[in-house]
């Protein structure tokens, strides 16, 4: 009898305990996001005057129009969307057949070129950036959309073919092995059979190359100095100048990039991380 | 593309075809750059970036001879390690918390997302402004809160700041490893649970005995790439520093930008890529020899 209060009491005791420090870490994590909220509707004066503020007095909602007028803001935005979206449709259009093949095909260097993509996974374009300069200069890709689209699109081939391979596996051959006896050829079969089946892993790896492409930031940064054609996150530094940082601004267009990739990313967060671990884990 | 057997040429070419959209991808942007790499290290390179003539190890032993490279490389070791083990650590706690079971699961995962979703130069801004002495946000709420009376300059020196780009990187990398071992406990059966309760087994000896064993492979997963990732990561320290003063916060990925863009030292940078690019490749070959052994078993 008087175990059971005990075990009853620890019992309460972990779950107020586990209510707590969660909520500790929420607030903590969301410090940030809050902080750019209050300060994205501050004035500028408000922001650096001698005893600061944390919520705002005056509640400017206009910063969030005005740096429409005071940047490209939708320049910015539509370029970003260009690059993301066209690196994906590229990766895809080159990631899908491959992976479609290391999943349903044999065949001699099969391993030789899993291996390869295993390694080019670990290569960040910023080791590489001298060299992919060069690459541009010589092909006249520096300071252009195209450019960007491409790198993105070859540094995320390797998460395409791995997430893709990972989904494609986990489908049984079987049905495009009875398409192909009706008569399909293994194209008609894998966009008839095997893409519908695995279109929710497809829209998984899809969204997550999107989000990568849209976050860039380094490539874009030493690639591109035209500010018309630079994405989000290059363009909204424009209120981060060497003297004067425009907080307000700064803040109010990072909240226009981030809110879009936050819903997104949320969408797929379960399918992606089962996705990226199994397939390291079954190599 | 035909599909009777007779065409065993065809047959036997017809995988290739699938896979070489993919390799004339990778092969341009990704492989072609690092024989460019290469060959710029071991090249004397002109500050317009045109190439003069070989060099030998010039451009290695200039690097290496600069008192700031050895300072670079112990910055670099110590952002890898820390962002690393403690991100790794925190994350895996958070996701032992975020598997019970309790009211408000799905919103605590949820925000959980937001460090992973946002772009890191945008997360770094924000420390910037949280952390500033003169108008930052912190100072602010500690003093709103009664907590301080005036501002305290949370960087009085570079390594002060180096320690906030680590707590900053170790913020932003805590969902990732979150996620994947929630992933991960998600799949253990509670049978293993129940059967240690019944033997007696506490909290700890279940953590240690049956958790951490089973997670280890997805922990793995998550380290390794991580070990990647966080060494090559270049918006938080550029974004809150640039590196300065004196290289005394740069790591590898900045110092090298600043040679090769700024310092029009292209050949030095070069190097300095060469040997990330080794380091990484050690990192590489263990984690893709244990990731396709692990295939076979």
């Amino acid at each position: 009898m008087k175990d059971n209060i005990t075990v009853n009491w620890t019992k309460l005791l972990a779950r107020i305990m586990l209510y707590f420090v969660v909520a500790l870490i929420c607030v903590t994590i969301l410090y940030p996001y809050f902080v750019m909220v209050c300060t994205a509707l501050k004035s500028r004066s408000e922001i650096f005057s001698i005893n600061g503020t944390v919520f705002p007095i005056d509640v400017l909602w206009s910063n969030f129009a005005d740096i429409w007028s005071k940047a490209p803001m939708a320049q910015y935005m539509v370029n970003s969307i260009i690059i993301a979206g066209g690196s994906t449709a590229i990766a895809m259009i080159c990631g899908i057949p491959a992976a479609y093949a290391l999943a349903r095909m044999k065949f001699r260097g099969q391993t030789a070129f899993l291996g390869f993509i295993i390694v080019s996974q670990m290569f960040a374009p910023v080791v590489l950036l001298i060299g992919i300069y060069k690459v541009m200069q010589v092909m006249g890709l520096t300071n252009s959309l195209l450019g960007l689209i491409f790198i993105n699109a070859a540094f995320n081939q390797a998460f395409t073919i791995w997430l893709l391979r990972g989904t494609f596996m986990s489908i049984s051959a079987e049905m495009e092995q009875a398409a192909t006896i009706d008569g399909c050829n293994r194209i008609q079969a894998m966009f008839k059979v095997l893409l519908p089946v695995a279109a929710p892993g497809i829209v998984t790896t899809l969204i997550f190359i999107f989000i990568n492409a849209w976050n860039e930031y380094t490539v874009a940064l030493c690639l591109i100095s035209t500010d018309t054609i630079k994405p989000l996150t290059v363009g909204i530094n424009i209120f981060n100048g060497y003297n004067i940082i425009e907080w307000q601004y700064l803040f109010a267009a990072s909240i226009f990039a981030i809110i879009p990739v936050v819903i997104l990313f949320m969408s797929i967060e379960k399918n992606l991380t089962s996705g990226l671990t199994a397939g390291g884990v079954k190599g | 593309m035909n599909k009777r057997k007779p065409h065993t040429l065809m047959n036997k070419a017809e995988p290739y075809l699938w896979i070489l959209p993919s390799i004339i991808l990778m092969s341009i942007f990704i492989i072609i750059p690092i024989g460019f790499v290469f060959r710029m290290a071991f090249s004397d390179v002109s500050k317009a970036g045109l190439i003069k003539g070989f060099a030998g190890f010039d451009n290695f032993t200039k690097v290496l001879k600069s008192a700031k490279f050895g300072l670079v490389l112990k910055n670099t070791v110590i952002w890898t390690i820390l962002v690393v083990v403690l991100s790794t650590v925190l994350g895996f706690i958070l996701a032992l918390l975020l598997n019970n079971k309790f009211k408000g699961r799905k919103i605590a995962r949820a925000i959980v997302v937001f460090p992973w979703a946002t772009t890191l130069v945008i997360q770094a801004s924000v420390w910037k402004f949280i952390i500033d002495v003169d108008y930052g946000a912190l100072n602010t709420l500690l003093k709103t809160l009664g907590i301080i009376s005036s501002n305290v300059n949370w960087t009085p020196t570079p390594e002060a700041f180096f320690a906030w780009e680590i707590a900053c990187g170790i913020f932003v990398t805590i969902p990732f490893v979150c996620f994947t071992a929630l992933s991960g406990l998600q799949s253990i059966d509670s049978s293993y649970y129940e059967a240690a309760t019944v033997d007696g087994a506490g909290y700890f000896q279940q953590l240690f005995n049956i958790t951490l064993p089973l997670v280890k492979p997805s922990l793995t997963v998550a380290t390794v790439l991580n070990i990647i990732y966080v060494f090559n990561s270049f918006p938080i320290v550029w974004t809150i520093t640039k590196g300065d003063p004196a290289s005394r916060t740069d790591t590898l990925v900045t110092y090298l930008y600043k040679l090769a863009f700024y310092n029009g030292k292209q050949g030095e940078a070069a190097a300095v890529s060469v040997i990330g690019f080794l380091i990484l490749l050690v990192c590489a070959s263990v984690y893709m020899v244990s990731t396709l052994k692990k295939g076979d078993e």
